[in-house]
């Protein structure tokens, strides 16, 4: 366990500690007359890569929703940031989602613009308006964009059309979005599960070596990749939490149970 | 003439789809089909009985010698030097109305569309928007249910034999059309970038700026320059009231029986429409909208990768284009505002209230509304038809394995034929209905029959389009699968295409049948049958107060078919994904 001394979770919290990045207090999100999660206990602290695994539709998903607030929990409590965010207002929600950086298996690109824009829309939330029609009518590539662009090897797509890349490239484009959104928090939705191992290793390693050292959960379908880029394993089955491991615990007995159907 | 596009439907929820399905027995299947037949037969039979009673005569023989002259004389145009510069004359002034129509409507079009669209509002309007959308949708339903003749016939009786007369026909309803088909346009655009910029903290109208409207752009071009094509169209029947253009020279031809001019004229307004046409086409395939079927499918093609230089150049055309039509009308707002104008409203809208009967009373109304309805029923019948004979030929050749055996004096016949039907259908649908009425009404006595007749062939024309348009986008590869097991290539086609290919038809019958009830106002105008019939003779008259009634009783018949028409469009798109 001395590897694992600087583990977030198994340090007693202290009074001057920064909060944890997330909490959840018995939280549930019910569909209709489904559970898609119920009773989570989770809390993640800054600095911690969480891998999130499960089957098909074990709410790995909806997890990240309900950490975003883009899906509010119907029971229990949210914390992001020491914020709840149940009955949040908009205009409170959308500051706190800014410091959250999504990315998901669909990318979410606008396909009909250059790459440029589609990684400006990263810092949308730090431009005024005017600033941001401003530079989409006359696009200027700065050396911070350049910057997110190189560190995913697509200095040279700059001014390309997003809908002209590769599946690849277009991932690699999210993520220098991600870049430069400067998120303190990153929530990545089945990030590879569409990609070749060697690709997927690459994805993974951008998103865990960020400038400054960020909070990371990630839901992913490979136990292998999350015992080598996370610190931390998570199992969800039928929206229940089944176990809540250090990464280099995650062993095959463990792994059975969570994919053996009930 | 319009497109609409409807809604994506949200895919039922999970629920249902967990619960355990019923199993479908052969009999019920077998009652359904039964009823969807009986359903078919009723209307067309009581149409047929309602434009043909036992015993009437139909045919006018004293007026047929007309006909004959009419096609004798198609050999021999009017190309006078004099005769000519009136022609293209009054082709400029076509083309400044669609012009200027057209660009009047998009604005509307753009401004209602952002109103009533929910992307736009990123999925929550506050409430003074959504309050407003209520008063606009309902004047927006009011005014596309109002054909732009009827339009024009009362923006003459109130600003006289102005241009600008067809310039507000065209522009209120087509931006009330524009306005719906945009707002759809944005809300069906993926959400998943605009949220996730959202997500990402942008500013709502970064946000619209960075993700929804890129996305739209190509779909809401592409439909302006369908919009258009159709002002065109709309334009040239618009001269029927005396405002210029191309129509009003055909009407005046025809009614004093100058065959030759006529046929010039057909010619110039052929040439006008197919190169809009083929123009509008072209642009779509190019840019973003590959058939006319995406959008009343509910979604966009993948826009093709690759910069799209025709939509560039075809813009900048439009502006310099609309720049000119401006410069070179005598359009003036001055229209608008003289004091006139205003007195003459206020006693219109005097005169129109309180709405009365037309001459004859409740019964005459009674018997006007079901012979709008049974020209509607039987028009569509002839355009189905048209479209059976013709959409097969018209449709662009599909590589099929058996294809690489055919010889080449088969495929060279077949693109013969595939010319010669696109070509029907053009001439078909760009003939305005009013001047295929006025045919109509010299070999068959005025009544149902040759309004229906005339608008069949109009809408056949377009119907055939769609259809075929579709057709081409039906995927052929469950054929290809029957034929490589060794299925007969006929026996394949019939069971692997022809389903997918009738629920097209009927998707599109069903569509247009909104269309031609609408439609129908138009060859009532020139004589033919039905509301629009009546609201022509008392527009003629200055019965204001009867207009009113009757401009009621199309909106309700209007908003009954759409009604109707959405019914059963959703019942059988139900039925095609289960």
């Amino acid at each position: 366990m001395t590897e694992n001394a600087n583990l977030v979770p198994f340090r007693q919290a202290s009074g001057d500690a920064p909060p944890p990045a997330v909490v959840l207090r018995r939280v549930g999100r019910r569909f209709a007359s489904h559970d898609a999660l119920a009773d989570i206990d989770l809390a993640i602290h800054v600095g911690e890569r969480v891998a999130i695994l499960g089957a098909s539709g074990a709410g790995k998903s909806t997890l990240l929703s309900l950490i975003n607030g883009s899906l509010p929990a119907t029971s229990g409590d949210v914390e992001v940031f020491g914020t709840r965010l149940a009955g949040l207002p908009l205009a409170r929600l959308r500051p706190l989602q800014r410091r959250i950086g999504i990315i998901s298996q669909r990318l979410d690109l606008v396909d009909q613009v250059r790459v440029l824009h589609n990684i400006n829309g990263g810092r949308l939330g730090r431009w005024s308006s005017v600033r941001a029609l401003a530079a989409l009518a006359w696009p200027h590539a700065d050396t911070a964009a350049i910057d997110a662009l190189e560190r995913v090897g697509l200095a040279w797509a700059v001014h390309e059309r997003t809908e002209l890349l590769s599946g690849g490239e277009r991932q690699r484009v999210a993520i220098a979005r991600l870049l430069l959104q400067e998120p303190e928090l990153v929530l990545a939705d089945e990030p590879v599960s569409s990609l070749d191992p060697t690709r997927a290793a690459g994805i993974l390693e951008l998103l865990c070596a960020p400038a400054r050292p960020i909070t990371l959960v990630v839901s992913l379908h490979q136990p292998e990749l999350a015992r080598q880029h996370c610190t931390r394993a998570v199992g969800l089955r039928a929206g229940r939490l089944v176990f809540d491991l250090p990464a280099d615990r995650l062993d095959d007995r463990v792994l059975n149970d969570l994919y053996t159907l009930t | 003439m319009t497109l609409q596009i409807d809604a994506v439907r949200e895919p039922s929820t999970g629920v249902a789809a967990t619960q355990a399905r019923r199993a479908t027995t052969g009999r019920t299947v077998a009652t359904r089909r039964l009823i969807g037949l009986l359903l078919l037969a009723v209307p067309l039979v009581w149409a047929w009985q309602r434009a043909v009673p036992a015993g009437a005569d139909v045919v006018n023989r004293g007026g047929l010698f007309l006909v004959g002259d009419l096609l004798a004389s198609a050999l021999h145009p009017q190309l006078s030097p004099g005769f000519l510069a009136v022609v293209l004359d009054a082709t400029v002034v076509t083309l400044t109305f669609a012009a200027l129509g057209t660009a009047s409507a998009l604005a509307i079009g753009l401004a209602g569309g952002l109103l009533l669209s929910d992307a736009a509002w990123h999925q929550h309007p506050p409430a003074t928007v959504r309050a407003l959308r209520l008063l606009v949708r309902g004047v927006l339903v009011a005014a596309r249910s109002i054909h732009e003749l009827v339009w024009a016939l009362l923006f003459v009786s109130v600003l006289g034999l102005d241009p600008l007369v067809a310039v507000l026909a065209i522009a209120i309803p087509f931006g009330a059309q524009t306005a719906k088909v945009f707002a759809e346009t944005l809300d069906g655009v993926p959400a998943g970038p605009l949220q996730a910029l959202r997500n990402a903290g942008a500013r709502p109208l970064p946000a619209l700026g960075y993700g929804l409207f890129p996305a739209a752009a190509p779909l809401l071009l592409s439909y302006s320059f369908y919009r258009f094509e159709c002002a065109i169209r709309s334009a040239v029947v618009l001269g029927v009231v005396g405002v210029g253009g191309l129509g009003q020279e055909l009407v005046v031809s025809l009614q004093s029986r100058n065959w030759n001019e006529v046929w010039t004229l057909v010619g110039a307004v052929l040439l006008l429409s197919a190169a809009a046409d083929l123009w509008s086409t072209r642009l779509r395939r190019e840019h973003a909208v590959v058939t006319c079927s995406d959008w009343s499918a509910g979604h966009g093609s993948r826009q093709r990768p690759g910069r799209a230089r025709w939509a560039r150049w075809s813009a900048a055309l439009v502006v310099a284009g609309l720049i000119a039509a401006w410069l070179a009308s005598d359009v003036s707002l001055s229209g608008l505002t003289s004091p006139r104008t205003w007195e003459l409203t206020g006693r219109l809208l005097d005169d129109m209230w309180p709405p009365a009967l037309p001459p004859g009373g409740w019964p005459a109304l009674a018997e006007a509304v079901p012979d709008t309805i049974a020209m509607a029923i039987l028009a569509m019948a002839v355009a189905v038809a048209i479209t059976i004979v013709t959409g097969p030929w018209a449709m662009r050749p599909r590589r099929a394995a058996m294809d690489e055996h055919a010889q080449p004096v088969r495929r060279l016949l077949r693109g013969a034929l595939r010319w010669t039907a696109r070509a029907l259908l053009l001439v078909l649908r760009s003939v305005p209905p009013t001047v295929w009425a006025v045919i109509a009404l010299l070999g068959l006595f005025p009544g149902i029959l040759p309004g229906a007749l005339a608008l069949g062939l109009y809408t056949g024309g377009i119907l055939g389009r769609l259809v075929a348009e579709a057709w081409e986008s039906i995927d052929t590869r469950p054929r290809d699968a029957l034929r490589a097991i060794g299925t007969p290539g006929w026996l394949a086609a019939t069971a692997a295409v022809v389903p997918p290919s009738a629920h097209h038809l009927a998707t599109y019958t069903l569509y247009r049948f909104e269309i031609c009830i609408r439609d129908t106002a138009v060859v009532g105008v020139v004589g033919a049958a039905g509301l629009g019939r009546l609201l022509a003779e008392n527009l003629a008259a200055f019965r204001f107060s009867t207009v009113t009634i009757l401009l009621v009783a199309s909106f309700a018949v209007s908003i009954a078919s759409e009604l109707l028409g959405r019914r059963l469009r959703d019942a059988l798109r139900a039925r095609a994904t289960v």
